[in-house]
C-alpha cells in the first residue's frame, strides 16, 4: 500500500486535459448473489472538475462510489491514486487517500454541534476538547469554501441543507481532495440545490474533485464536466463538456430507448366531491403536525401535495386513511364521515391508499403476491385463496408485473413491480370499489420505465373517475401531474395553484416557507 | 501481505430447498459428533453407548412405545413454542405454565370426584389444565400486549414461580394436592374415571394421536385462516398489519394464551396419562424447555415438530436407560440436547450464506 494522503493536488481552476487525474479506476467488476453491479468498469476523475456518474436504481453507481471511497471492495480490478496502485479495505483507508463520501442519508448527530459533528472520528484529538479552536478551525474551513455555517449550532435545529452543508465541511475537513456525492439534490428544495451548487464550484475552484451521483437528467447537465452513464452495471457512454449535452441523449444511454414522462394534464371536468377535508388538525406531545387543513378533491381529479420531506404529508395521508385520530376537524369520503372510524371503515368507503413506504407497509415483504392482495380485502376466516388466484393472475398480465407467478415473494420483486402490485391492489379495489385513491412518493426509488408506467396508471385512474390526493416530494412529478397543487409547510397549507398555472420558482419558495400570497 | 485466501459469508437470494431438511440433520449428526469426543474424552466407548441408545430409544418394541409415550408431552411443549414463535413472541416459560396445567389438572381429577364418568372426566381435566396454563401467561400477555413488556423475561420468571407453587402445594401439610399417608411427599392420586389406560401393555396413552391430530390442526390453522394470515402478516411488518386495520395487540393476546394453553394442556396429559397425580419430580424434566428445542429444530413448523419431537424423546428414552443398564451418566442425553439446539441455531447460518473461500485479489496492473 501506499500513501499519498497528504499530497494536495493544485489543480487548474477549470478541467481540462492539462488536470492530473485524481482518482482513478480500471476494470472494475463487483458480484453480489445473483446480481453483476459492477461489469469490467473504468472510471476517473480529475483535479478540479465534476465528473457525473449518471444511471438508473441498481445500475451499479451506488455500488461503484462505494468501493471508491473503501465502503466495498471490488472483486477484480484496480484504483489508482495520483498514478499509484491504491487498495481500500475500508473508508477510513479511503479518508487517508483523501477519499470521502457524503451519503445521501446523513450520519450526523442531531443532539451534537455543527462542529463536534465535524470532528467525530478524528483520530487526532487531545483527551480535553478544546472547544473553542475546534470551533474556529471548523470555520475556517468552512469560510474557505464559501460554506457559512456556524459551529456552535445544534444539528438537530438545522434544515436539511444545512446538514447536508456540515457532511461536506466535515468530509473537507478530515482532508477529502475527492468527494463523492450520493444523489445529493434529493433532499433538497430547488434554492437549496442552487446553493449546492455554487459550494461545488467553488470546491471545484479550489482543486478539490467531485464526483456526483445522480438520476436526475437536468441538473447533471447543469453541474457537470464530464458524465459517465451506466446501465446495468456497465458503462454505456461517456460525455465530456459543460451544458453542452443533450438530455434526450442521456436518457437514450440511461435508459436504453428513447423516454417520454411528459403528461398531459387531464382537461376532464370534476365532477362532485370525493374526500372533503375540513380544519383539519393533529397534534402529537405538544407538537402540531398537522393544523387546520381544509380541501376537497374532486371526482376526476389529481391534487397534488407539494412539500419538504416531513412537514406533514406522511401524517396527512395516514389520517385520511383512518390510521391516525386527528385532534380536530373532519374528513369525509364520498359524503360520508369517516373521521377516526379506523382504516377499514375508510376503505369500505371507497378509500384505496398507496403508502410511501411499499415493502414493509403497503406489502409484506415474506408474502406472495396473492397473499399481499388478500391484505387490504375481506378475508373470510378460512382464507380463500383459489377464489382470489385467477384475479392475481389476471392483475399480473394487465399491469404487466414481471413476476413468476401470484405466489412470487413480494421481497423478491424489483421496486417498480413491487409498487404496481400495490397499485394493482389498491386500484381494483377491494371491501369497496376504489373513488379516492391516496399516493404517496408513488415513483421514489423506481426506474426511468417504471416511472413512466406508474405515471401513466394515475392518469388513467383520473381519466376514470376516480379522485387522486398525490403527495409527493418531487416536485416535477407534480407540476406535470396535477391538476391543483397545495404546498403543505410545517403542517399547514401554504400556497395553492391550479397546475398548468404553477410556477417553479414560486411554489419552491412555499415549500421552502417563504411567505408567498396563495393564488387561485 | 495478507493471507492468499480469505473465507468469505455471502447471503444467498434463494434458500434452496434440500437445505430446510439437511441442516436439521445434520445439525443432529453433528452434535451426535460432539458427543462423540466427549464420550471418548471420558473412557466410554462411542459405538457402544450410541448403540444402546438407539436399541433403547428406537429399535425395540419398548423402546419405541415408550419414546412415543413420552414425545406426547413433548411434541405439545413444542407447538406452545413454535406458536408464539410464529409471531415474534419468544414464550420461554412453556415450562412453568405446563406446571399450572399440571395442578389445573389435579386439581378437577381430585375435585370433580369420582362419580363423573371418563367421557367428562377426561376432556375436563384435559380443557382445565390449558386454561390453567392459558391463566399463567396472562399477565405477560397483557404486559406484553399493552406495554411492550418483555415476555421473555416474564415468562421465565414465572417457571420458577410456577416451580414453587408446585412444592407448596407438595409440602405443605394438609395440602388439599397432597396425599395423606405416605412417608415421602407425594401427590394423591385422581379419581380412576380421570385417568386413561395405556395401549396395551406399553407406557403409550391415546392422548399421543390427540397431540398429533393438534399439531397438524396448527399446521392448517397458521397456513390456511385468517387467525394465522394475521399472524403472518403482523410478525413480518407490524406496518403493514396497522394500515390493513389489524389490530396487533388483540392477536397478541389471543396467540400468547393459546401458546400458554398448548403448555398447560402438555402439562394435563401426564396427568391423565402416567403421573396421575401432582408429582414434585416434574420441575426436574424440563420437558417446557426441551420443547423450545424441538420448536427450533423444526423451524416452527409443526408437522416437523412431530418428527423432532419423536427424535428427541428417543434421545431422552435411549439416555434415561443408559444410567440403567451402563454406568455412562444420564446427563449425555441432556448434553445431547443442547448440542442439537446450538448446532440447529448455527446451522442457520448456512441457510442464508453461502461460506466461500476466495483468493485475494491481488493488485496488477
Amino acid at each position: 500500500m501506499t500513501n499519498t494522503s497528504h499530497e494536495v493536488v493544485k489543480g487548474p481552476h477549470h478541467s481540462g486535459d492539462a488536470a492530473p487525474i485524481a482518482l482513478s479506476a480500471h476494470s472494475i467488476t463487483k458480484r453480489f448473489p445473483g446480481v453483476l453491479a459492477n461489469d469490467s468498469v473504468d472510471f476517473d476523475v480529475r483535479a478540479g472538475e465534476v465528473h457525473t456518474l449518471l444511471g438508473e436504481n441498481g445500475a451499479g453507481k451506488s455500488t461503484l462510489a462505494a468501493m471508491l471511497c473503501g465502503l466495498y471492495q471490488p472483486d477484480s480490478g484496480y484504483m489508482l491514486r495520483n498514478g499509484e496502485p491504491i487498495s481500500l479495505s475500508s473508508p477510513r483507508a479511503g479518508l487517508q487517500h483523501g477519499i470521502a463520501m457524503v451519503h445521501q442519508h446523513f450520519r450526523l448527530v442531531e443532539r451534537f454541534t455543527v462542529a463536534e459533528n465535524v470532528v467525530l472520528g478524528s483520530r487526532n484529538l487531545s483527551f480535553t476538547l478544546n472547544r473553542k479552536s475546534i470551533d474556529d478551525k471548523v470555520a475556517a474551513v468552512a469560510e474557505s469554501y464559501g460554506l457559512p455555517i456556524d459551529p456552535q449550532a445544534i444539528v438537530g435545529d438545522l434544515s436539511v441543507g444545512q446538514r447536508q452543508r456540515v457532511e461536506i465541511v466535515k468530509a473537507l475537513y478530515q482532508g477529502a481532495e475527492i468527494l463523492l456525492l450520493d444523489e445529493p439534490t434529493a433532499v433538497l428544495v430547488p434554492a437549496e440545490v442552487e446553493k449546492l451548487f455554487e459550494n461545488v464550484h467553488a470546491m471545484t475552484a479550489a482543486g478539490k474533485s467531485i464526483v456526483f451521483i445522480s438520476h436526475k437528467l437536468g441538473e447533471v447537465v447543469e453541474i457537470s464536466d464530464r458524465v459517465t452513464v451506466l446501465r446495468g452495471g456497465r458503462v454505456t457512454g461517456h460525455v465530456s463538456g459543460r451544458g453542452t449535452t443533450d438530455t434526450k441523449e442521456l436518457a437514450r444511454l440511461m435508459v436504453g430507448r428513447d423516454i417520454n414522462l411528459s403528461t398531459q394534464r387531464a382537461s376532464h371536468p370534476t365532477g362532485h366531491e370525493v374526500l372533503q377535508i375540513r380544519e383539519l388538525s393533529l397534534e402529537s406531545e405538544g407538537v402540531n403536525l398537522l393544523s387546520n387543513i381544509s380541501f376537497n378533491v374532486h371526482e376526476g381529479e389529481m391534487v397534488g401535495i407539494a412539500g419538504v420531506a416531513g412537514n406533514g404529508q406522511r401524517e396527512l395521508a395516514d389520517t385520511i386513511a383512518g390510521l391516525l385520530s386527528p385532534t380536530s376537524g373532519s374528513i369525509s369520503i364520498g359524503g360520508a364521515m369517516a373521521t377516526d372510524r379506523g382504516p377499514i371503515a375508510a376503505r369500505e368507503l371507497g378509500l384505496a391508499y398507496v403508502p410511501e413506504d411499499r415493502l414493509g407497509m403497503g406489502l409484506v415483504p415474506s408474502m406472495s403476491i396473492l397473499d399481499n392482495l388478500l391484505l387490504t380485502r375481506d378475508r373470510r376466516i378460512i382464507v380463500d385463496r383459489a377464489s382470489v388466484r385467477p384475479e392475481a393472475t389476471r392483475l399480473i398480465e394487465q399491469f404487466e408485473i414481471k413476476a413468476n407467478d401470484a405466489d412470487h415473494i413480494a421481497r423478491k420483486l424489483s421496486g417498480g413491480n413491487a409498487q404496481k402490485v400495490l397499485l394493482a391492489r389498491e386500484l381494483s379495489g377491494g371491501r369497496a370499489a376504489t373513488k379516492l385513491l391516496v399516493v404517496c412518493s408513488p415513483t421514489r426509488g423506481l426506474d426511468v420505465g417504471a416511472i413512466e408506467t406508474v405515471r401513466r396508471l394515475l392518469d388513467d385512474a383520473r381519466s376514470a373517475g376516480q379522485a387522486i390526493l398525490l403527495i409527493s416530494e418531487d416536485l416535477d412529478e407534480i407540476m406535470s401531474l396535477a391538476d391543483r397543487i397545495l404546498v403543505l409547510y410545517r403542517g399547514a397549507i401554504v400556497h395553492e395553484t391550479r397546475g398548468e398555472a404553477a410556477q417553479l420558482a414560486t411554489v419552491g419558495a412555499a415549500m421552502a416557507g417563504l411567505n408567498t400570497e396563495g393564488a387561485a | 501481505m495478507r493471507a492468499p485466501f480469505r473465507i468469505i459469508f455471502e447471503q444467498r437470494s434463494e434458500t434452496p430447498r434440500y437445505l430446510s431438511g439437511f441442516v436439521p440433520l445434520v445439525s443432529v449428526l453433528a452434535a451426535l459428533l460432539a458427543g462423540a469426543i466427549f464420550l471418548m474424552a471420558t473412557g466410554y466407548s462411542v459405538s457402544e453407548t450410541y448403540s444402546n441408545m438407539l436399541q433403547d430409544g428406537f429399535f425395540s418394541s419398548r423402546g419405541l412405545t415408550d419414546t412415543l409415550g413420552l414425545s406426547t408431552v413433548l411434541i405439545c411443549m413444542g407447538i406452545s413454542a413454535a406458536f408464539a414463535f410464529q409471531m415474534n413472541l419468544y414464550n420461554i416459560g412453556g415450562e412453568g405454565q405446563g406446571y399450572l396445567g399440571m395442578i389445573g389438572g389435579a386439581w378437577a381429577g381430585l375435585a370433580l370426584g369420582p362419580h363423573l364418568p371418563s367421557v367428562v372426566m377426561i376432556p375436563a381435566l384435559l380443557l382445565i389444565g390449558a386454561a390453567a396454563g392459558a391463566a399463567w401467561i396472562f399477565i405477560p400477555a397483557f404486559v406484553r400486549a399493552r406495554l411492550g413488556t418483555s415476555e421473555i423475561v416474564t415468562t421465565l420468571l414465572l417457571t420458577y414461580i410456577g416451580a414453587s407453587l408446585v412444592n407448596h402445594f407438595i409440602y405443605t401439610p394438609n395440602s388439599y394436592f397432597r396425599a395423606p399417608d405416605v412417608v415421602f411427599p407425594m401427590g394423591r392420586t385422581v379419581a380412576d374415571s380421570a385417568k386413561l389406560t395405556a395401549i396395551g401393555s406399553t407406557r403409550m396413552y391415546p392422548t399421543f394421536f390427540l397431540v398429533v391430530v393438534l399439531a397438524v390442526f396448527l399446521y392448517w390453522v397458521v397456513k390456511r385462516t385468517e387467525f394465522g394470515y394475521r399472524i403472518q402478516v403482523i410478525a413480518d411488518s407490524p406496518r403493514a398489519a396497522q394500515y390493513a386495520g389489524m389490530n396487533a395487540r388483540r392477536t397478541t393476546m389471543q396467540v400468547m394464551l393459546i401458546s400458554g394453553a398448548l403448555a398447560g394442556f402438555g402439562g394435563a396429559t401426564l396427568i391423565v396419562g402416567e403421573f396421575g397425580k401432582l408429582d414434585p419430580g416434574i420441575t426436574m424434566l424440563g420437558y417446557g424447555y426441551a420443547g423450545i428445542v424441538i420448536a427450533a429444530l423444526a423451524r416452527n413448523n409443526f408437522a416437523a415438530i412431530i418428527v423432532s419431537g419423536i427424535l428427541f424423546s428417543g434421545l431422552r428414552v435411549g439416555g434415561d436407560k443408559l444410567q440403567i443398564t451402563t454406568d455412562t451418566p444420564i446427563h449425555i442425553g441432556v448434553m445431547l440436547q443442547g448440542a442439537i439446539l446450538l448446532f440447529a441455531l448455527g446451522g442457520e447460518a448456512f441457510r442464508r450464506y453461502k461460506i466461500r473461500a476466495v483468493r485475494m485479489q491481488a493488485v496488477t496492473q
